[in-house]
This record gives structure tokens, sequence and C-alpha cells, in this order.
């Protein structure tokens, strides 16, 4: 293995990752005077977060009246009762702070005209426990992820943090079921770096580049998760897949809620705004499961549009022209591009497409990795944190609403940072590494550069993502999901016949995809298993051969381990019901409709 | 002086590109001329022509670079991500333009595609260059709110609408480069020069109604090179695929500094 | 082999606070200039002929004589600031810069004073 010489760094904290989460974290164990590092494959404000659009959720009542017990209320009913109670009652809580926080940070939110921040309406977003539509989504018109991000990592740079930039996670450094750090690749020499900390967040985002079409960037590949489930861990709930309502057909990029927010309309062939069948009182700005199903009944049933009746319209002409100027500039820009749309006179073609992972790794309410270990079904991994949407804490449950998953990173990114906080001292000592740490990474880097087989890494991709989107999406069935299980099987034996042309060492992009694979992989076998094993009807995940949620059986998480060779073992762990303190009351579980 | 030609080691006419043919059958070919470079090689740079059929291709040339990629070598280097012109990653030069490849259509471009990395940086791998002085130039104008009266303890800073609109704009930068390298006084002097990116972010935070450094940030930037080299070429305003105006706010950044003064 | 953090090479010995009055005064010179070169070429314009004797009997009268050391001293100085920013565009060797520079506003000092005895001379003087 010599080979490979490893450069060594020790820090109280590593991320990895520096999108929205990995970079509030960052900067909060800057502030608070840890060491950090914070590894990412990309450069901080090319992360993914960069995508979101349309707002982040706060109650803070600038546009009427509001309550963070509303907030509450509607992410659990939006979760359809798998979320944790006392993990969203802490974040729906902590929203208005960490939103006003993000302000005194510089975010250039669009104003009210007394100058507070502009809040839009957004899907599933309720006032009075469903009695009214709420105004609680924080917009910077329609880039709130961009201004997020870049204002995260302006923050970062002004308290000085480490950051090891176009640096790839490889792997966990596991000793005896403790975290002790990470091995990472440095993209532009091509060396190789152990990172050794009392604390390892991984903030590496979805894993949307598992199906064909997805609102996701190239690079969410969900690598904390690959590396979690090779460290013999668990990932939870990865069954709940949300398919966002409005993917431009064809290119798959997103159009954000807040079209709908704004007041846009969903209509199929014959003209008709379907959604007040399927969803009466919210009506377009129904929970985005309940819109992406009624768009695929829609289409299935004849009435979608285009010469191949197979995807809907958005329409927001009749906004006009000054409103999408000001509020939605970004999607006129990118529905011209991509769609060949003026938004102003035409209807965008849109298609439900994959868009956010409610499953991920399981912690608790400071960021904390678990597991099930006998008969604790919440047993802390030492020296692992999960945060962002890498993470199931569950505050989304089975169904995220839209503008929650900005809030997410904030939230827990903080959260995670101030735990750190409490459980590091500064300068703490390390011990040494075993004589083996790394080399899980180094024999996994070293088999794929020189992996000379027949099948380019595009094309076992480009199989594994038809395999999940021909039979994960949006309705899924027990046969299809069982035929699902074999392609992907298949999938795992066509890894052994990989072929990685670029055998150098700088900036080795097919190795990356390769390496980035492997994690892609691992993670579809836990979509898919645990999809086939859940016999219910629950959020986003609808089975047509159990159309009904099933509490009495089915109110608990999914956990799913997956072997190197592609054998998944599922297990399970209780939903929390109650709150964390009692400022609010729990919502027990009831019938879900909108 | 200041160099007008390429390192002898960086010229990519001596080396001979390689040719790959389009698959038989194709109907609708267009070529793509790539300027490659492998530092493990050892190999001067050179560029390879690839014929792609665009009938079976996405119509954005990331969409084509993605195929060749996928299909033809997987050696290709290049810096990809969200694919919808808000990461701005893949910003290369396509035809004489700096430009995001995710958002340039082949249909926009006559003839073969000309395909090499962002002028005047060192380059990494392929398409991919170096970032690093120009990521160090925005750090360096200070890029967060500074203030010293505290904020309110329960609300946000208030600012209005309009004072809002001022920011809007230029807070939307995605960071890409595309206007900083097509600058030829960038390329002479982007190392004192901060260049087009890095002063359209300084003027972001000057006009932050919220901010209270105006002056300090002012002092910083005023400069002979800092600042002045701007000589209102406006390549930036032209490169800018996000449709900002960073000459613009130069010229406002040397206007507040002779109104300060006169 | 430079170690230098990046940051550290870029902040570098700090920003001069200099350079707005060169700005400021490259542009009224080249607004004055703009005024001084239409009076200019309007008076050689409508000279009679531009012979030696029309020249200095033009010269000599007063108005003529200060807009004709204005218009001089102006496009010096206009000149000596645009050529500076040439020199510190294109000449990138620290030492050599330097030296042209100082060179080029030797050149400029030496023209301009040149210029401006030769017009008072014509405008004084008279005879010659």
């Amino acid at each position: 293995m010599s080979a490979y010489p490893f450069t060594d760094h020790t820090y109280d904290v590593v991320v990895v990752g520096a999108g929205g989460a990995g970079l509030r974290a960052t900067m909060g164990l800057a502030e608070a005077g840890l060491s950090t590092a914070c590894l990412s494959k990309v450069f901080p404000t090319r992360s993914h977060t960069v995508a979101a659009q349309g707002g982040i959720s706060a109650a803070l009542g600038n546009m009427g009246e509001d309550d963070w017990r509303f907030h509450f209320y509607d992410t659990i009913k939006g979760s359809d009762w798998l979320g944790d109670q006392d993990a969203i009652e802490f974040m729906c809580k902590e929203a208005p702070s960490a939103v006003l926080e993000l302000e005194r940070f510089g975010l250039p939110f669009s104003r009210t005209e007394d100058g507070r921040i502009y809040q839009r309406p957004f899907g599933g977003m309720t006032t009075h426990y469903g009695k009214g539509i709420a105004q609680r989504t924080c917009a910077a018109a329609d880039r709130t992820g961009h201004a997020m991000l870049h204002t995260l990592y302006q923050q970062s740079l002004k308290h000085n943090a480490n950051f090891f930039i176009e640096y790839f996670a490889i792997d966990l450094i596991m000793e005896d079921g403790e975290c002790r750090g990470v091995v990472a690749l440095d993209l532009s020499t091509g060396t190789l770096h152990r990172f050794r900390a009392h604390t390892t967040i991984l903030a590496t985002g979805g894993y949307g580049r598992i199906y064909f079409s997805c609102t996701s960037a190239h690079t969410c590949t969900g690598d904390g998760g690959g590396m979690v489930l090779r460290a013999g861990l668990p990932l939870q709930d990865m069954e709940f897949v949300q398919f966002h309502p409005t993917g431009i057909y064809g290119a798959g990029c997103l159009i954000t809620e807040g079209v709908r927010g704004e007041g846009g309309i969903l209509r199929n062939a014959q003209g008709e705004r379907f959604m007040e069948r399927y969803a009466p009182n919210a009506k377009d700005l129904a929970s985005r499961d309940v819109v992406s199903r009624s768009m695929t009944i829609e289409i299935r049933e004849g009435r979608g549009v285009g010469p191949d009746r197979d995807h809907i319209y958005l329409h927001l002409e009749h906004l006009g022209a000054e409103v999408i100027q000001k509020r939605l500039p970004g999607i006129a820009e990118t529905s011209r591009i991509f769609a060949g749309v003026d938004v102003t006179r035409q209807p965008i073609p849109v298609i439900p497409t994959a868009h956010y992972n409610m499953g991920g790794i399981p912690c608790n309410v400071h960021g904390e990795v678990v597991t099930r270990k006998g008969d604790d079904p919440s047993a802390v991994v030492p020296g692992l944190m999960a945060i962002g949407e890498a993470a199931c804490v569950s505050v989304h449950g089975a169904n995220r609403l839209g503008s929650n998953s900005l809030l997410d990173l904030v939230v827990f990114g903080r959260a995670a940072a101030r735990r750190c906080a409490q459980v590091v001292k500064p300068g703490t000592g390390h011990r040494p590494l075993a004589a083996d740490a790394g080399d899980l990474a180094v024999s996994r880097l070293d088999r794929y550069r020189n992996a000379a087989g027949k099948r380019p890494t595009a094309d076992v991709r480009l199989t594994m993502q038809r395999t999940m989107q021909d039979h994960a999406a949006v309705f899924r069935s027990g046969e299809t999901l069982r035929e699902g299980c074999r392609k992907l099987a298949g999938v795992f034996e066509a890894m052994d016949d990989l072929r990685v042309a670029d055998r150098s060492l700088v900036f080795n992009t097919d190795l990356v995809e390769t390496l980035e694979l492997e994690n892609l992989l691992l993670q579809a076998a836990a979509t898919i298993h645990s999809a086939a094993g859940r016999e219910e009807s629950r959020g986003a995940h609808a089975r047509e051969d159990f159309p009904q949620r099933d509490d009495a059986q089915w109110l608990k998480h999914s956990l799913a381990w997956v072997s190197a060779d592609g054998q998944v073992h599922l297990d399970y762990r209780p939903v929390q019901l109650d709150t964390l303190t009692d400022e609010v009351e729990p919502v027990p579980p009831r019938a879900r409709t909108y | 002086m200041a160099e007008f030609r390429l390192p002898p080691n960086s010229r990519f006419k001596d080396v001979p590109g390689r040719q790959y043919k389009a698959p038989p059958g194709a109907t609708s070919v267009r070529t793509f001329r790539i300027y490659r470079w492998d530092p493990d090689s050892g190999d001067k740079p050179r560029v390879d022509s690839f014929e792609v059929d665009l009938r079976r291709c996405g119509p954005m040339v990331l969409d084509a670079l993605i195929k060749i990629k996928n299909e033809v070598d997987s050696t290709l280097t290049f810096r990809r991500s969200c694919r919808e012109g808000i990461c701005g990653s893949c910003a290369m030069n396509i035809d004489g333009v700096n430009t995001l490849a995710c958002i340039k259509a082949i249909e926009d471009v006559k003839g073969e595609l000309r395909i090499f990395p962002l002028p005047h940086l060192p380059v990494i791998k392929d398409l991919v260059p170096d970032l690093t002085n120009f990521y160090a130039q925005y750090a360096s104008i200070k890029p967060w709110l500074q203030t010293r009266t505290p904020a309110p303890p329960d609300r946000e800073r208030l600012q209005s609408p309009e004072d809002q609109e001022k920011i809007d704009r230029p807070s939307a930068c995605i960071l890409c480069a595309c206007c900083s390298t097509s600058c030829p006084s960038y390329w002479w002097n982007g190392d004192r020069y901060l260049g087009p990116a890095a002063l359209l972010a300084a003027y972001r935070w000057i006009v932050d109604t919220r901010d209270e450094a105006t002056g300090e940030r002012l002092d910083d930037l005023e400069d002979p090179f800092r600042l002045y080299r701007c000589h209102t070429i406006m390549n930036c305003t032209e490169a800018c695929p996000k449709d900002l105006n960073p000459a613009r706010a130069i010229a406002e950044i040397k206007k507040l500094m002779a109104e300060r003064q006169y | 082999m430079n170690l230098r953090s990046p940051l550290g090479y870029v902040l570098g010995h700090g920003s001069a606070r200099e350079g707005v009055h060169h700005w400021w005064h490259l542009r009224t010179t080249s607004a004055a200039l703009a005024v001084l070169g239409v009076w200019f070429l309007f008076a050689v314009l409508t000279l009679p002929d531009l012979g030696r004797a029309a020249v200095v009997a033009w010269l000599a009268r007063p108005l003529n004589a200060v807009l004709m050391v204005l218009f001089v001293w102006t496009a010096v100085w206009h000149s000596a600031l645009g050529v500076q920013v040439v020199v510190e565009d294109y000449v990138r060797t620290k030492g050599p810069r330097v030296l042209v520079l100082v060179l080029v506003r030797f050149i400029h000092v030496l023209i301009g004073a040149a210029a401006l005895v030769s017009v008072l001379k014509l405008a004084l003087g008279g005879k010659a």
C-alpha cells in the first residue's frame, strides 16, 4: 500500500460537506473556538443548496398571524406521522431565531413594504392547524438557497474556517464502533489525506442521482450514506423519496413550489385545474407527495399534455410580468433556457421528478448518529454526527414540506456545532490511530483506479438509474419492487466488471465518479429493499398493492444495512410520538387530507 | 512585459489531437474541438476532435461533454454540478466566449465548437482551471455584513424594498469567474487587480444599507491596481452568464470614490 | 516554491489609498482637452495662413496665448497620466517598471517645459 502515502491531519472536528448544513456547522464550530476542518468535493458555493429556490420556513408572522406550533402541526401532518415529534418541535421552535440569524449574517432577503422579511405561502403550510393558509416561507426572490449558501460561506470566511476544497471523502476511519475521522483524496494533487478528529460530521447531502430523472445536481451522490453503510451502520427510512411535482419535462430542472405559492396553477390536457378534485382545500398547494400522485394519475388516465400526453402544464401567465420579474426572475430564465417557454405567455411543461431524500443517516436531535444495538434502538455511535439531507433526524418523516429543508440545514447545522462545543474541549489530545486506519479507503481506491473490466462507469450507472426510475418511482407495487431488487443485484455484479480508463491521480473524475457510483448503488439497494419491505402507503411511499396507511403495523422507521455485495438486512425503530417539552401537545396520528 | 503568448509548454498546436469519429449512421453530426492536457503524462496540451450525433444528445454544450465522457472518452475532465446555471462549476471558454456549458445551447454556435478552459488561469487538467487566486480575491474584500450597531434582539434588521433592490442583482453572482477571466486587464494584472467578480461582490456590500463599513470598504479598494486597473473594456458584462453588470458596479464604486473626495 | 497563503498573496501590502486623484484628473483633463481641442482646431482653421507671421500675430493676443498654454499643459498632463497607466498595465517586472515610469514622467516634463517655453517665447517675444 506504500503507493499511496497518507498526509495526516488532526482537528477537533471534521465536517464533510460544505452545503448549507456543513457550512452552518463549520462556522459555528470555528466561532466556538474548536479547530475545524471542512472538506468538500466541490467549492462551497457549488454545493447543491445553491439550487434551492423557494425559501426557508419560519413562523415569523411577518405577513399575517403565525405560530411555531402551527408549523409543528403542519410538519407532522406533512410527514404522515413518520416524523419524530421531538425533533420537529425542536426545529419549528428554533426556526425563527435561525432565520433571523441568517438575516443578521447579511442574507439579502426580499422585503415587505415595512422592511421586514418577505414570506410566501408554500405547500402544506397552514395556520390554526389546517384552517387557513400560512405565509411562512422566507424568500430571497426565487434563489433563496443561493443567497443562503453564499451567506454561510461568507460567514465561514469571516470566522477563518479551514477549508479543504476539492477533497473527496472516501471512507470513515472506524475503530471498535467509534468514528475516528475520515480518509479523503485531494483531487488537485491526487494525494491521500487522513483526518483524525474527536467528531466527524457528515453533511454530504442527498443521493438523488440514483434516479434517471432528478432535480439533483450531478454531485448529489450521497457519499456520506455510502460511507456509513460501509462502516456497518444502517440508513433509515430510505424508501421515502420525494418526487417534486414540478421538474421541467425533459431537462429535470426544478421549478420552485414558490410558483404555486405566488398563484401558479397546474392544468391537465382539458385545461382543468385538477388539484381542486384531489385537494379541495389546499388545491395546488397541497403537500408535494399528494400533488405528484395526482399529476401521475392524471397522466395515466390520459389527461396529460403534449404529443405523448405524458406531462402537465404549470400556468403562471395570469400573475403578470411584474410579479414574475420581481418574485420569480430565475424561474422565467430557467424556463426560457430549458423549456423554450416565455412564462408571461406560455405554461411550463412539468412532470414529477425525484427531488429529495427524506431518509438518510439516523440521528438524534443533537445530530449524533444512532443505530439499533440489541434492544437499544437509539444507541449513539461515538464520534459520528450527521446533518442536512444526508441525515434522518427525522423531521421530514415520510414526506418533506417545501421550505423545510433549508430550515433543517441551518437548525441542525447549528445544533451539531453547539453539541460539539459542549462535548469536545478545544485542544483535547488524540489517541493514535490504529495501524490499519484508512486501509479500506486505500484498497477501494486502488481497486477502482485499476479496474480493467468491460463496462464503463457511466454504463453501469445508467442501468442503476433506469432500474430505480422504472421500479421505485411515484407509485410502487410489490411485484415491480421485487423485480427492481433482482435487477439491482445484477448491477452489483456488474461492479466487478467495471472499466476505469483514467489511471492518473490528478483530478481523476473517472475514478471519483466510480467511487460515487458505489455510494449511489448501496443507497439504491437500501431504497428499493426498504420500499419492498414496507407494505403500506405513507407519504411519498405509495404502494398500489397496499394503498392505505397502516399505523398498527408500520408506524416505525425502517433501518437498512447493506453489504458490499448488495445484501440488504432490514430492521425497524420506533417513531418518537412524544414532544421534547410540554410547550406543545403531541399530535396523534389521524387521517391526512388537504 | 505582460505575456502575450502562451509559454512554450502550454502551446497546444505542437501536438496533434486525437480524432473520434461519430458512430456510423449518425445524421446530425457536430464536431467538438476540446483542449486536453494531462499533467501526469508530461506531454504538451493538444486539441482533440469529437464528433457527436446531436440527435442522441441533450441540447446544451454540457450535455455533449457528458455524452463524450460517458460514451467515448471517460478521461475527459471538467467540473460540473447543478446543470441549471446556478452553481457556476462548468464555466469554460466556448467558441471564444466565457460562459456556463450547462446553459449554452449547442445550436447557438455555428460550425465546430471550440472548447477551452477559462483563459489565462493555470490549468489543472483538461478544462479544469485553478481558481485559487480568484477565490482569495473574493475573500479579500471581506464579503460579510459588518456593523457596529447591535441587531435588534427579536427581529430582523429592517430594509426597505427599494434598498433591497440595490443588492438584489449584485448578490446573484455565482462566482463562476467568466467575467474576471474575460477581462484583458485581469489577464495582465490578475495578481493585483481584483477583477470584476470581486469588485461586484465588494459593491454588493458597499450599497447594502445594513452595512456600516462602507468607508473602510472604499478605503480598501482605493488603489491603482485593486480597482483602477478597470479600463471599462466591458468584457465582464458581455460575458456574465447571469446577465449581471459588473462593469456598472465598478463604475459606481469609482463614482463613490470621487464623491467622497470632491 | 511559493508557500504563502493565497489570501496573504492577494492582500499583499494593502491598499495604496490612492488612485482617485489620478482617475479624476484623467477625466477632468480629457474634458478640458475636448473643449480646448475644439478651440484649437477652430483657431487653426480660421488663421489666414499657417505662415510664421500669422501664427505669431495670433499668439500675441493674450486670450489666445493663455488658451494655448492651457492646451499644451493639459495635453502633456493628460498624456503623462495615460502613458503611466499603459506602463503599469504592460510592464510587469518591478525594477524596469519603476524605471520606465520615471523616464516617462521626465520625458513628459521635458516636452511640457519645452512646449510652454516655445509658446511663451512666441507670444511674448513676438519677433524672431
